[in-house]
């Protein structure tokens, strides 16, 4: 029994044929908040797709909670806890803010529409006072807050989040960092993908850089110092 | 639906309000079924994204089960709505879904018209094996002969009250559930993003299923409305697809609000036209076409869509044969014709000949559909047309009757090519099938052309030559063909070509490169209803009398599915094609009557062939060919039969083509 919540081992995953994680090693303890940084292109995106089901992988072992997932169906991964964020809102915009977070209840029988409302306009006021918009229609920002609620009421044992900064203003940004930090708080374990890494190393507990599909170096943020700066260039 | 044409109401001077009170009701009750068949399809299309042409056969096929059940086996009602809705309905809702729709890709319109137009001929085929038409049906009406209230002086029957009052229960039924309960509003959020609805824990697949199971339930009761107030039709009820479509364009095929609205209008535009218009004269036949010129009135009024580039699919990889080889493949037909025509007579001479010629009308449908992208549903209009025309001008035989014909198609073509200019695949497809039931209606129907008796057409003459024989008119069919089909390839060689398949993968992409999307559209339209005409006229040459029976709409569909099945962008696709459609009636001679729908079960079930190879039989066995034998043999994509070409640097142009992306 390993005490990680997510482990990669050795894994591989390709588009149609042409392989894009070479290998990739990774594990994030339980409790942890791991933040994983890398340039356009490195498969980013696509590891997470490889550990929420999204994408199955062609080699190597996904192990959640200690037990082998490779192959398990998204759905299964999201009744086992996985709960992910999506680069670019994972949100229905055709319906309504309501509607959206109706679907909230889908996972969780015992969970009452009521209470998610409540949860989720509690800490984002302004998704109240829309809830009868239509998604699609919502600000940036406000989309992003919309897609956060699904980690802020489902209680995940595991969270993965896609860029929740993409195409963001700053003061945005900072609040839906301050949500990540709330759930990082609360001891909820992250697996949190960056391309701008200062404000995720400021929230991370270990980070990851990946390269051309590989893990490079995993260390503690204030270890990472000049690797981060020659991988990531002035950004990190 | 279509209805009995003499139906059509007496001439009305003077209406009373009693009587405007009637044909309300009248109306609302027709509107209310169209409704109730609309919204199944709108359901469907919502969840899934796939445009279910088989609506209308679904809901005919229930309509037979329904009498089956009440009729054959003197069951009650209840029960027999019971069984027939909520049991058989969705059971054939859900296997459709299962075995077809998941297979397809959604983004690939194409494909996914082709299947279910291919379901919808399919079910067309079982009814006429299970319930043969040679014997009339009833069903009786629900609440007996008295059961009607009386009204300013009108009989408003309960058949109407009750389709008016399952109407508004379906429109509130509908909204209840799509609103306000977890799996209706996953069904509408589900097209939205698949993969985060797994995420949500619900399965993209089952709502699909779901939404097939209501659509089918949905369709089933409109059928059997359809069927116990007006009449038990294989044909009528099947086209119910059609009405149900008109309507729900209103609504663009999303909003349920606008599709009852349309349903609504649609039924009252019936009635009040019966009701108030005289329809003699050639407005004989305007009662079943309402709803398709309600259909172009909705289609033009629209604004229309944006381009779309969709999403990329790596799909099909055809071989185009080089110049040389094309020609090679043509002499080859010729000389096969030679051999054979001299041992072919009577009934299989005339066949094989008119499915020659309707290989050569067909080539429209590679040039349109297989490279263009456009599933066009109306090619028998074109034919009969083409036909028609050769008899009025080509005096005698005269060879210039046949460039008549094309130059004419060619206009035609044009001109159908402007409003088609907005369409996207879906809308086109309906609306060709629409054009083709007008055509059929209004114009091959009218006595002027073929309506009252047969048409004869003289057979080609050429200067010098007699065709009269069939075996000649044979070799003269092939050597057409041969020069057709090879000036079909040249053409999608030439930059024409390549534009043409380029904008097949994105419009977007096409326009922004600056080729003019609009010019080469209606090019395309202009030669491809060239060739249609100019095939229908061989053929009508070939058959010498023909009857508006001869470009019955429904061969449309048969004539385009069986070229899919082939390989419809391969022209070789269009010569079997016709063949097949020509020699299976001398099939049925030799089976039991009961199997005589030979064609509907050749091409609607052919066309799953298609799920495994969605290039067609031809290239998939030139491809087998290809891989197994020696180089020489090899590299034709089937133009005809396989034939051994002189070897010549092969190097044949590799075509991917993206999913059509011109649609949703
Ligand atoms: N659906 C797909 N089909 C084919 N290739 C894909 C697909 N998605 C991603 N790729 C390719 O896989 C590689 C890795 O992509 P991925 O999205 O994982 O990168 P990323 O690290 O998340 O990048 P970014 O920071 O830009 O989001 C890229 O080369 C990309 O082109
Ligand atoms: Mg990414």
């Amino acid at each position: 029994m390993s005490a990680y919540a997510i482990e990669l081992i050795d894994v591989h995953a390709a588009y149609g044929g042409i392989e894009v994680l070479h290998g990739v090693d990774l594990v994030v303890p339980e409790g942890a908040l791991v933040a994983m940084l890398g340039p356009n292109g490195a498969g980013k995106s696509t590891t997470l797709k490889a550990i929420d089901g999204r994408l199955t992988p062609t080699g190597g072992c996904v192990h959640i909670a200690g037990r082998h997932m490779n192959g398990a169906s998204t759905k299964q991964l999201a009744r086992a806890g996985v709960c992910s964020i999506p680069e670019g809102r994972g949100i229905f915009p055709n319906l309504t803010v309501e509607e959206n977070l109706r679907m909230l209840t889908q996972l969780h029988a015992d969970l009452p529409m009521s209470e998610v409302a409540e949860r989720t306009y509690a800490r984002f006021p302004i998704l109240g006072q829309r809830h009868t918009q239509l998604a699609g229609t919502l600000s940036g920002g406000e989309q992003q807050m919309l897609a956060m609620s699904r980690a802020l009421v489902s209680d995940p044992s595991v969270l993965l989040v896609d860029e929740p900064s993409m195409g963001l203003a700053p003061r945005i940004v900072a609040e839906v960092y301050d949500v990540l930090r709330q759930l990082a708080a609360e001891g909820i374990t992250m697996l949190l993908v960056e391309q701008f890494a200062q404000m995720a190393l400021s929230i991370a507990d270990y980070a990851a850089v990946m390269i051309q599909g590989q893990i490079v170096t995993f260390a503690e943020p204030a270890d990472l110092g000049d690797v981060a700066g020659a991988y990531l260039g002035a950004s990190a | 639906m279509v209805f009995p044409a003499g139906t059509s109401s007496e001439p009305r001077t003077r209406i009373t309000l009693g009587e405007f009170i009637g044909l309300t009701i009248a109306g609302l009750a027709l509107g209310a079924i169209y409704a109730i068949a609309a919204s199944g399809l709108v359901v469907t299309y919502t969840t899934s994204r796939v445009f279910n042409l088989a609506h209308g056969a679904i809901g005919m096929v229930m309509a037979f089960v329904y009498w089956q059940l009440r009729v054959e086996q003197h069951w009650n009602a209840p029960l027999a709505l019971f069984v027939a809705l909520l049991l058989v309905a969705p059971a054939i809702g859900l296997i459709i879904e299962a075995t077809l729709i998941r297979r397809l890709n959604p983004n690939d319109t194409g494909m996914a018209l082709v299947v279910t137009l291919a379901v919808m001929v399919a079910l067309m085929g079982i009814a006429f094996t299970l319930w043969p038409q040679t014997k009339g049906r009833l069903l009786p009406v629900f609440f007996g002969p008295n059961a009607h209230l009386s009204v300013a002086g009108q009989l408003i029957t309960y058949e109407e009250l009750i389709s008016i009052a399952l109407a508004v229960a379906t429109a509130v039924g509908l909204r209840l559930f799509f609103f306000n309960t977890r799996i209706g509003i996953a069904m509408r959020g589900v097209v939205d993003d698949r993969q985060l609805m797994s995420m949500n824990g619900r399965s993209p697949a089952m709502l699909s299923a779901l939404s097939w199971a209501i659509g089918a339930a949905l369709g089933g009761l409109a059928g059997i409305l359809t069927a116990s107030t007006y009449q038990l039709d294989i044909i009528n009820l099947t086209l119910l697809v059609l009405n149900s479509f008109a309507a729900a364009m209103l609504g663009r095929l999303r909003n349920l609000i606008l599709t009852f609205v349309g349903a609504i209008v649609l039924g009252l535009l019936d009635a009040y036209v019966v009701g108030y218009l005289k329809l003699t004269g050639w407005l004989v036949h305007l009662r079943p076409v309402l709803p398709t010129l309600f259909l172009f009135v909705v289609l033009i009024a629209l604004p229309a869509v944006h381009l779309r580039s969709g999403t990329a699919v790596i799909s099909r990889a055809i071989r185009i044969p080089a110049g040389a080889r094309s020609l090679g493949n043509g002499a080859a037909l010729v000389v096969l014709a030679i051999v054979v025509a001299p041992f072919l007579h009577g009934t299989v001479l005339g066949n094989v000949n008119a499915g020659v010629a309707l290989g050569i009308g067909a080539l429209s449908i590679v040039l349109l559909c297989g490279y263009g992208g456009y599933v066009s549903l109306a090619q028998y209009a074109f034919f009969g047309f083409g036909a028609w025309l050769f008899s009025e001008v080509g005096h005698g035989g005269n060879p210039v009757g046949l460039l008549v014909a094309a130059a004419a198609g060619a206009v035609l073509g044009a001109i159908v090519a402007l409003p088609a200019l907005r369409l996207r695949g879906l809308e086109l497809a309906l609306s060709t099938l629409a054009f083709g039931q007008l055509a059929y209606y209004m114009f091959f129907l009218q006595p002027e052309v073929m309506g009252r008796s047969d048409l004869a057409i003289p057979r080609l003459h050429l200067p010098g030559i007699s065709l009269e024989s069939g075996d000649r008119n044979l070799i003269f069919l092939s050597i057409v063909f041969a020069l057709a089909s090879a000036g079909v390839l040249a053409l999608r060689r030439s930059r024409f070509g390549r534009i043409l398949v380029a904008s097949k993968d994105s419009q977007v992409a096409v326009a922004t490169l600056g080729l003019n999307l609009r010019l080469s559209k209606i090019l395309l339209f202009a030669l491809a209803t060239a060739l249609a005409t100019f095939g229908g006229a061989l053929y009508g040459s070939t058959q010498r009398l023909v009857t508006a029976d001869n470009f019955q709409y429904v061969s449309s569909l048969f004539i385009v599915l069986i070229v899919y099945v082939y390989g419809v962008s391969t022209p070789g696709a269009a010569l079997a094609g016709g063949l097949s459609l020509a020699i299976a009636p001398l099939l049925a001679v030799h089976i039991p009557v009961r199997f005589q729908a030979v064609t509907y079960f050749m091409t609607g079930f052919g066309a799953f062939v298609l799920l495994g190879r969605p290039t067609g039989i031809i290239p998939a066995v030139s491809e087998w060919l290809h891989d197994r034998l020696p180089r020489r043999v090899m590299g034709h994509t089937g133009g005809p039969p396989p034939v051994v070409v002189p070897r010549e640097p092969s190097r044949p142009t590799v075509e991917v083509s993206r999913a059509a992306a011109s649609d949703a």
